[in-house]
């Protein structure tokens, strides 16, 4: 069994996220992350879509009451297994007893905890995502708190050590040009991939809210039309607003742009006051980041299984 | 000459769009229709009806340009389908502690609180998309001399099972959640379970028909 000893500021599970139900209204959920998701699991051979614990900002604590292998990716938040420290991109083996720890970081937000098997949870509509807003899915359809217990299937059999290249969190992020760019003020999309902008602290997993010192507001409204994460909406203060994985399956806002599917992992580490820069793309450029990222998962497990 | 276009929205969104804010009776049933020609295609996980679009998450999104195309062949095509309605009787409990807005309304309307509640159960609605919540449905269209602004301070927390009104819609509250809709009456119904299959009692384009129930104004 996990036992969570302290939750910290946020820990949840999730995967890859839910699909197929956003005209029920119901939201994708899952990590922000999703290919720190896939890493984690890849490191310990389970099937790459198992849920994971999301670890929000750090400060948490778990302990392993029996030996279990298990692997942690996303971003490094001084984790110690045993009062040794751990990085992020690792397997490791904790013995029965053994307590894994989470500090904090200035440079990361989200770290990604996988077990070898994998939880023991039940999929609501094909996800074991937890929905925080709608409470269900996940563990009892609510964040981790001290004192709960998951179960996992382990061998308990030690596994070499392993580690895998995470591809690099930058604070650049690659866009889409959005629809409603021809109703809004002119040169208001260039004026948004021109200048820096600060993620600001009203900013959660349904949205990253972004500021500046000179925001693009307008008076524009459309009709309300279906949105899902990555896409950027313009509300008439100016400030954007980068949809996540628990945004709404609709929204009244202009669509300034969408960040590519590759780079929207990029949000999961961009904490308050941290800085991003846009950068348009073109719908080839973006698929090929994609491409790449899935290149990645390929490369890594074939390697691993040619030394297995 | 057209009265939509499409556009790709992301990398995997096929968006098809009136040109118009507020689709007429004979779009909002075509949209519906176009829905249930694209599901038919099993090439779309999601498709997303909103007030005058519908947005289809693609399968295969490498075949973005064929649908480009081939979604506005459909729409124009989809006059001739037939939209098969589900229709929801809902008992409601109009007015008192169910119904706390229902005296507020009445007023603003000029109507009496039995007026308020003849006008809204006058009406059969249609669910033109979900949203806000799961399984929060947006019923159109509400009588005009009903039609009011959002409430200025929104309540913390709105019962689950509250029937509500604001603008030209009327809506039911699934769950508890905070909410700024004028609060009319409640109802028994179970309007979304993430266990049942379908988890959502209303899907677009249902109908629905409100029933006062005679523990209440009615």
């Amino acid at each position: 069994m996990l036992k969570v000893n302290k939750s910290g500021v946020m820990a949840s599970i999730q995967d890859i996220g839910r699909f197929g139900y956003r005209h029920y209204g119901v939201c994708r959920s899952g990590a922000l992350d999703p290919f720190a998701v896939c890493l984690a699991n890849l490191l310990l051979d389970n099937p790459i879509h198992k849920a994971v614990i999301e670890i929000t900002i750090g400060l948490a604590e778990f302990e392993f009451t029996s030996a279990c292998n298990f692997s942690l990716t996303g971003g490094c938040l001084n984790a110690k297994l045993a009062d040794k420290p751990i990085y992020p991109g690792w397997r490791y083996y904790a013995s029965a007893g053994d307590v894994l720890t989470f500090g904090t970081s200035a440079h990361a937000q989200r770290a990604y905890l996988s077990v070898e098997g994998g939880f023991e949870l039940t999929p609501i509509m094909n996800s074991c995502a937890t929905d925080l807003q709608s409470h269900f899915g996940g563990f009892h359809g609510r964040a981790l708190n001290a004192g709960d217990t998951l179960n996992y299937y382990t061998s308990a059999v030690k596994l070499d050590s392993l580690g895998v290249k995470q591809p690099p969190y930058t604070q650049q992020v690659r866009v889409l040009k959005g629809p409603h760019c021809d109703k809004l003020p002119n040169n208001t999309f260039e004026r948004f991939i021109e200048q820096p902008w600060r993620v600001s602290e009203l900013s959660n997993r349904m949205g990253s809210r972004l500021t500046c010192d000179a925001p693009l507001s307008h008076s524009v409204s459309i009709t309300t039309q279906a949105v899902h994460p990555g896409i950027v909406q313009l509300p008439p203060s100016g400030e954007p607003i980068v949809l996540l994985n628990d945004c709404q399956t609709t929204g009244g806002y202009p669509i300034i742009a969408s960040v590519i599917d590759a780079d929207l992992r990029l949000f999961s580490q961009l904490g308050v006051n941290q800085k991003c820069q846009f950068v348009p793309c073109t719908l080839a450029q973006a698929r090929k980041a994609s491409d790449k990222l899935s290149a990645h998962l390929a490369q890594f497990s074939l390697a691993k299984n040619n030394n297995n | 000459m057209s009265d939509a276009h499409s556009y790709l929205l992301g990398e995997n969104a096929l968006v098809l769009s009136l040109d118009v804010n507020a689709p007429s009776h004979t779009q909002q049933r075509k949209l519906f229709a176009l829905c249930t020609a694209l599901k038919d295609s099993n090439a779309f996980i999601d498709i997303v009806p909103a007030k005058s679009s519908v947005t289809a998450y693609m399968a295969n999104p490498s075949d973005y340009q064929y649908w480009l195309k081939h979604i506005m062949l459909l729409w124009h095509e989809c006059d001739d389908f037939a939209f098969d309605a589900k229709t929801h009787i809902i008992e409601t409990i109009y007015g008192g502690e169910f119904g706390p807005d229902l005296s507020d309304v009445a007023q603003q309307a000029n109507l009496t609180e039995r007026q308020v509640v003849q006008l809204h159960c006058a009406q059969t609605y249609q669910v033109e998309f979900l949203g806000f919540l799961p399984g929060f449905a947006y019923l159109g269209k509400l009588p005009s001399e009903l039609q009011l602004p959002r409430k200025t301070t929104p309540r913390k927390q709105v019962p689950k099972g509250s029937v509500a009104i604001a603008e030209d819609l009327s809506a039911i509250y699934p769950n508890q959640s905070p909410g700024g809709w004028h609060l009319l009456g409640r109802c028994q119904h179970t309007l979304f379970n993430p266990t049942h299959n379908p988890p959502s009692l209303f899907a677009p384009g249902d109908k629905i028909k409100f029933v006062p129930l005679k523990e209440g104004i009615c």
